[in-house]
């Protein structure tokens, strides 16, 4: 489903260059829940903007079901992470001036479907993520564990084929943590959606079924905990 | 196409809701815009509701106290305006001529001829008016102007004078003045009056320079019989005056001209289209200088949002979506601005609804033909020009910020916070 071939990331700050990441090869299959694990400045989040195609390689190939990223223009991406991708950051995820609901909505208002559906599919997947009562809050009136809840639902209410998750538990206390991830392997096992995940939290490298480690910008391991 | 998408975004919901709440996120800022916008709104209208009002009030008083809606005069008159040139009532006279005329609500014949007219101390050149004082009066204001004395009526040999003629002439009311002239047919002619009436007009050439008579007196003593030198017409309230023209063409024939207030005051009406000109050229240059502001503000706002537009890219916006929305929050906070602007403005005018007394002024004025009051006017299309420009301004100062915002890249604008 997403693959990367031999790809290389350099990042220039004041004639400086930096490789983010050096010819990194990895494929991610339909359904899979994986983490992307390293310490700091190891290319977890490069790797994870370069497959929501967020960024562009500084060479090599990301392709999503078998799309080259690199051939399509800035609208095309668009339509493409519309239409497939959810994302899930660290912070921030939500825009403050909508609230729990809109939020919710927003893709789905994107996507030109028509407002008593996505109504009904945002108050659904929030009853899901256990936040209907909250549907009306603005980020600012909702804990980070809420505002994390509302993210995944906004992720999920679309329909995409791949949810990418940027440390998604890193601002939140460890029970917290444990029911985002609770959440976020339910819709992965009842809707089949794929799940990447940045991180360095052991709470959800345990809970994948498959890390990957990365250390420096290279793949130095690939372990699958479960049969999927 | 990111053109097709930009004007779809236009027209969508989500984006002016969007833009909305934006605009509403930083009070002090929004309010900065709209109430920088409103000042320069508000005060464009008051300064171009004055300057109308004052034109207005001239081309109000150079229709009342001479000119009229329109007016007829024998054919050439206007580029020979004598004796000669003159009109010739058929038989039943202009009654016959203007009956069931549709849309004349007075009319009334003059004489215009030019005499010197001598006091015991001095002798002034003046323009000769002979009106019918009953007609007259219900075509002009100079009947109502009288500050001394009483109007022509029944009594023979009497003359109403401006008061300033009056000053120069060192007469008053009951004064002896003797008018002279030349008669049509070549002939000197003089008679002796005396002073009825003095008026006061906002017309410096009628006060200092006119002398008005009985039209009889006038026809008998400049050897006219009963012809006349033009006939004054006011129209009823609302009619289209050039519509009135080609009728009263029609009917009146070839050998006479009939020509509308615009045609005998092009000056007047090349001042309203001046000023008008002026006034787009004012607002633009006020909403150019208002552009920096707006697109400062919005900048501002981008740059706030990095993180934010980040998101939003991540999760699907297009580019052209992207500036649309800013866009439509530069054309919310701007309208909002003008809306702020109108009250202002209109406000300001019914609270100057009385007018504003000019008279501190009024030597200078008076020499221009403008009244001493002066009641500002707000036309439909000095509510048009502004939104108008406003507009193209917030549409323009938006372009800057909303391309500075598609040309963060998401990964970039991702780890902004």
């Amino acid at each position: 489903m997403l693959e990367a071939q031999a790809v290389t990331k350099v990042y220039e700050t004041r004639g400086v260059q930096t490789d983010a990441l050096r010819c990194v090869d990895l494929q991610v299959g339909e359904g899979e829940f994986t983490a992307l694990a390293g310490p700091s400045g190891s290319g977890k989040t490069t790797l994870l903007n370069l497959f929501g195609a967020l960024d562009a390689p500084t060479s090599g190939r990301v392709t999503l079901e078998g799309q080259d990223l690199a051939a399509l223009t800035a609208s095309q991406l668009a339509a493409l992470r519309l239409a497939k991708l959810g994302f899930v950051f660290q912070a921030y995820n939500l825009i403050p001036v909508l609230s729990a609901v809109e939020n919710v909505q927003f893709v789905m208002e994107l996507q030109g479907v028509p407002p008593a559906e996505r109504r009904r599919r945002a108050m659904q997947i929030l009853d899901e993520v256990e936040l209907a009562d909250l549907a009306e809050k603005r980020p600012l009136e909702m804990s980070g564990g809420q505002q994390q809840r509302v993210a995944v639902a906004r992720a999920i209410v679309s329909g995409p084929r791949v949810v990418l998750a940027d440390e998604p538990t890193a601002n939140l206390d460890s029970r917290t943590a444990a029911q985002l991830l609770d959440l976020m392997e339910k819709m992965n096992q009842e809707r089949g959606v794929t799940f990447l995940f940045s991180t360095h939290d052991p709470q959800v490298i345990e809970k994948a079924s498959r890390t990957v480690r990365l250390h420096d910008g290279a793949v130095c391991a690939d372990e699958w905990k479960r049969d999927l | 196409m990111p053109w097709q998408d930009f004007l779809r975004a236009l027209g969508d919901r989500l984006t002016w809701r969007f833009a909305w709440r934006n605009a509403g996120r930083n009070h002090r800022r929004t309010a900065i815009v709209v109430s920088a916008t409103a000042v320069g709104v508000g005060g464009m209208l008051l300064a171009m509701a004055i300057n109308f009002g004052m034109i207005f009030e001239m081309v109000e008083a150079a229709i009342n106290t001479e000119i009229g809606d329109l007016q007829v005069h024998g054919r050439g008159y206007e580029d020979k305006p004598a004796l000669e040139v003159r009109i010739t009532p058929q038989s039943g006279g202009v009654e016959k001529l203007l009956a069931g005329m549709h849309g004349v609500r007075a009319w009334a014949p003059r004489v215009l001829g030019e005499g010197l007219v001598f006091s015991p101390r001095t002798s002034v050149g003046v323009r000769v008016l002979g009106v019918d004082p009953d007609r007259e009066a219900k075509v002009s204001v100079l009947a109502g102007s009288i500050v001394e004395g009483a109007w022509l009526d029944g009594n023979l040999r009497r003359l109403v004078i401006g008061e300033r003629l009056a000053r120069r002439l060192q007469v008053g009311v009951g004064g002896k003045l003797v008018l002279s002239a030349q008669a049509l047919n070549g002939d000197m002619v003089g008679e002796a009056f005396r002073v009825r009436g003095l008026f006061r007009t906002t017309s410096r050439a009628l006060d200092e320079g006119a002398v008005l008579m009985r039209l009889d007196e006038s026809q008998a003593l400049l050897g006219l019989g009963g012809d006349f030198s033009e006939l004054v017409l006011r129209a009823q309230p609302g009619a289209d005056l050039a519509l009135l023209q080609k009728r009263l063409r029609r009917r009146l024939g070839g050998g006479l001209e009939v020509k509308t207030w615009r045609q005998l005051e092009p000056v007047l009406v090349a001042m309203i289209g001046m000023y008008d000109q002026i006034g787009w050229i004012v607002y633009a240059a006020v909403f150019v200088a208002m552009a920096f502001g707006i697109a400062n503000v919005l900048l501002m706002a981008v740059y706030e949002r990095i993180r934010e537009i980040g998101i939003l890219t991540a999760i699907g916006m297009t580019p052209s979506r992207l500036v649309a929305g800013v866009a439509v929050e530069s054309l919310l906070l701007t309208l909002a601005g003008v809306a702020v602007g109108f009250a202002l403005g209109l406000g300001s005018v019914w609270l100057l609804r009385d007018g504003i007394d000019l008279s501190a002024w009024g030597e200078g004025l008076h020499a221009f033909g403008i009244p001493t009051r002066i009641r500002p006017v707000i036309r439909s299309t000095d509510l048009v020009a502004p939104v108008a420009v406003a507009v193209v301004t917030a549409v323009l100062a938006s372009l800057w910020p909303a391309l500075r915002a598609v040309r963060i890249r998401p990964a970039e604008a991702l780890r902004h916070v």
